[in-house]
């Protein structure tokens, strides 16, 4: 039997901007990521072959999931359109699912069960046809079973919706209470319902209250009070006399001294109340932050240092012009400056960028826009780290596209786009492609001669103009 | 470059192989008619294994001209290679991929 798994943008977006950076197929529930646990349905099912299929990105998942070897099947992934219906996406995946019985699972849902050794008795006889259907989602079986037997009466499997932040809350607390449980959590186990991780360290005085899953790296300092309900991600510090129940903590969570943390969803610097939505990002360092650290070793280091260097360089050579025309071009009104707040290279931030606007056609304002002069103020940005000098066009975090840039491959805000230099329209689509293609495919030396294309184009277009 | 054609569905299905890049992007739209044609076409990738911002390009050009001209390309049997490409740079927006050419050219020919 083979597994199609269909999941669309539209149904997950609800989840982005709570967990921004992280795909929702790979949200952990209860440390697992939650693609995880459709794999293993459809494993326990009998697959020996899945297939994610999603309008939306997929890179990460795949970089998750790669070939399903860890699992000891074949994963493989395909495209649809958001308009697909199901007989299209069907036919996209005929070949796949021309040869015996295919379990099609369509949504994001969570397909809970009681015992996964029904599951495989279950499917081995089940007729085709859809087996359940929920508002969010169904499961359903097409060609003939491969052995002949009753058809049980029952369905072994519900399906949870997957639709709010509350139903994320609700999901995690009602895994931890199955007892023993039928799903596979990681981390070590010596009874049913305490899942510890690798390198956890629990300081003298702290309690830990059963039932709680805690990830790898983890520090529970004197006096802290963890569980019950308590999911605890990996690379998590929680500080002493600080409580921890009822609460899932994300991945590098930072949870300070003295804190009650009680029915809460912690996501980096964001804390979310799971019921209202209500979700507040702590600005204060001591309290609750990402222990993310930039990424300034190594290549990162060395990209840096090319892409100032050439933020100098440009400095040296635009600040006379600048210098002279800047002052005119501002008292005549023809110099204009907003200011947008962008996303940021790295997971959850965000920087604010002044962006100039030259408006007019006289002389002065085309020799301005020629040299790129209203991008002179950015070199300075890129002299800092916060952005680099060719790489996406920054993206607004105000804009409503639903798509956010750090779920695709390499964005990196910067003084020019990889599409301009391409001589691509720069807010296209084509110009995204552009973009992610050569985020991911550059080197430094392509950076650099991108720069040139880019700074020359500039002054071509103006020339055609 | 190679480039097979066969009809399915009464569709062109056009199957050039060897690499889509720069170097041999011209001689694809030249060889393989493929903005010439009226009608719809499959591209089978199934023979390309390799695909660059140039090559990307080129579809996407052939793409635009056929959406004007009410016709439509679909795209077939791509390998890990092109679909990390077109996954990489998110350009699987903007075309209909099909694991087959032949259901590729009938749903071609239906639309």
């Amino acid at each position: 039997m083979k597994t199609l798994i269909v999941i669309r943008e539209k149904d997950y977006a609800w989840l982005l901007p709570f967990f921004p950076g992280v795909h929702p197929l790979v949200v952990p529930i209860c440390n697992k990521p939650f693609i995880e646990f459709l794999i293993d349905f459809a494993i326990f099912a009998g697959s020996k072959s899945v297939r994610i299929v999603s309008d939306g990105p997929l890179r990460s998942v795949e970089a998750y999931g790669q070939t399903g070897s860890r699992w000891g099947i074949e994963l493989g992934y395909a495209s649809i359109q958001p308009e697909d219906s199901f007989e299209k996406i069907m036919g996209k995946n005929r070949k796949y699912a021309s040869e015996g019985r295919l379990l099609v699972i369509s949504g994001f849902m969570f397909i809970a069960y009681r015992n996964k050794e029904e599951l495989g008795s279950y499917f081995s006889t089940a007729p085709a046809g859809t087996l359940l259907q929920h508002t969010l989602g169904s499961v359903s079986l097409t060609g003939m079973p491969a052995t002949e037997g009753a058809v049980p009466d029952t369905v072994p499997f519900t399906i949870s919706g997957l639709d709010s932040i509350a139903s994320y809350h609700r999901l995690n607390a009602d895994i931890l209470k199955e007892l023993p449980s039928p799903y596979v959590l990681p981390g070590y186990s010596n009874e049913p319902d305490c899942h510890i991780g690798r390198n956890v360290v629990i300081s003298k005085g702290a309690e830990v209250i059963k039932p709680v899953v805690i990830g790898n790296n983890v520090q529970i300092m004197k006096g802290a009070v963890v569980g019950p309900f308590a999911v605890v991600g990996s690379n998590v510090i929680i500080d002493s006399e600080s409580t921890v129940s009822g609460s899932v903590l994300l991945d590098n969570t930072y949870i300070g001294e003295q804190l009650d943390v009680i029915d809460r969803i912690a996501s980096g610097n964001m804390l979310i109340e799971p019921e209202t939505g209500i979700s507040i990002v702590m600005e204060d360092p001591h309290l609750l932050t990402g222990i993310n650290s930039p990424n300034l070793s190594g290549a990162g280091l060395l990209r840096y240092l090319v892409h100032a260097g050439i933020a100098v360089l440009l400095i040296l050579l635009l600040s006379v012009p600048f210098l002279l025309l800047f002052p005119l071009l501002k008292l005549r009104g023809k110099w204009i400056t907003k200011r947008k707040t962008c996303f940021g290279e790295s997971h959850q931030s965000t920087i604010s960028l002044a962006f100039p606007s030259i408006s007019g056609n006289g002389v002065l304002c085309t020799l301005a826009e020629a040299l790129s002069l209203d991008r002179f103020p950015l070199l300075f940005k890129v002299l800092e780290g916060r952005i680099a000098v060719i790489g996406s066009n920054p993206q607004e975090t105000g804009g409503n596209t639903g798509r956010y840039p750090s779920l695709a491959a390499g964005y990196r805000p910067a003084l020019y786009s990889y599409a301009e230099a391409e001589d691509w329209p720069v807010n296209s689509e084509e110009g995204a492609i552009v973009e992610r293609y050569f985020a991911s495919h550059g080197g430094l030396f392509q950076d650099l001669v991108l720069v040139v294309k880019a700074f020359l184009n500039r002054m071509h277009s103006k020339d055609r103009q | 470059m190679i480039i097979n054609k066969k009809t399915g569905s009464g569709i062109t299905i056009i199957a050039p192989a060897g690499r889509l890049d720069a170097a041999t992007a011209e001689d694809f739209l030249k060889s393989s008619s493929a903005l010439t044609d009226p009608q719809s076409i499959v591209i089978d990738f199934s023979g390309i294994d390799f695909i660059d911002s140039s090559g990307l390009g080129t579809l996407v050009g052939i793409a635009r001209e056929k959406r004007r001209a009410d016709a439509d390309v679909k795209l077939a049997c791509l390998n890990e290679k092109a679909r990390m490409v077109f996954e990489t740079t998110q350009a699987f927006r903007l075309f209909d991929i099909y694991d087959d050419a032949d259901t590729a050219a009938e749903a071609a020919a239906k639309s």
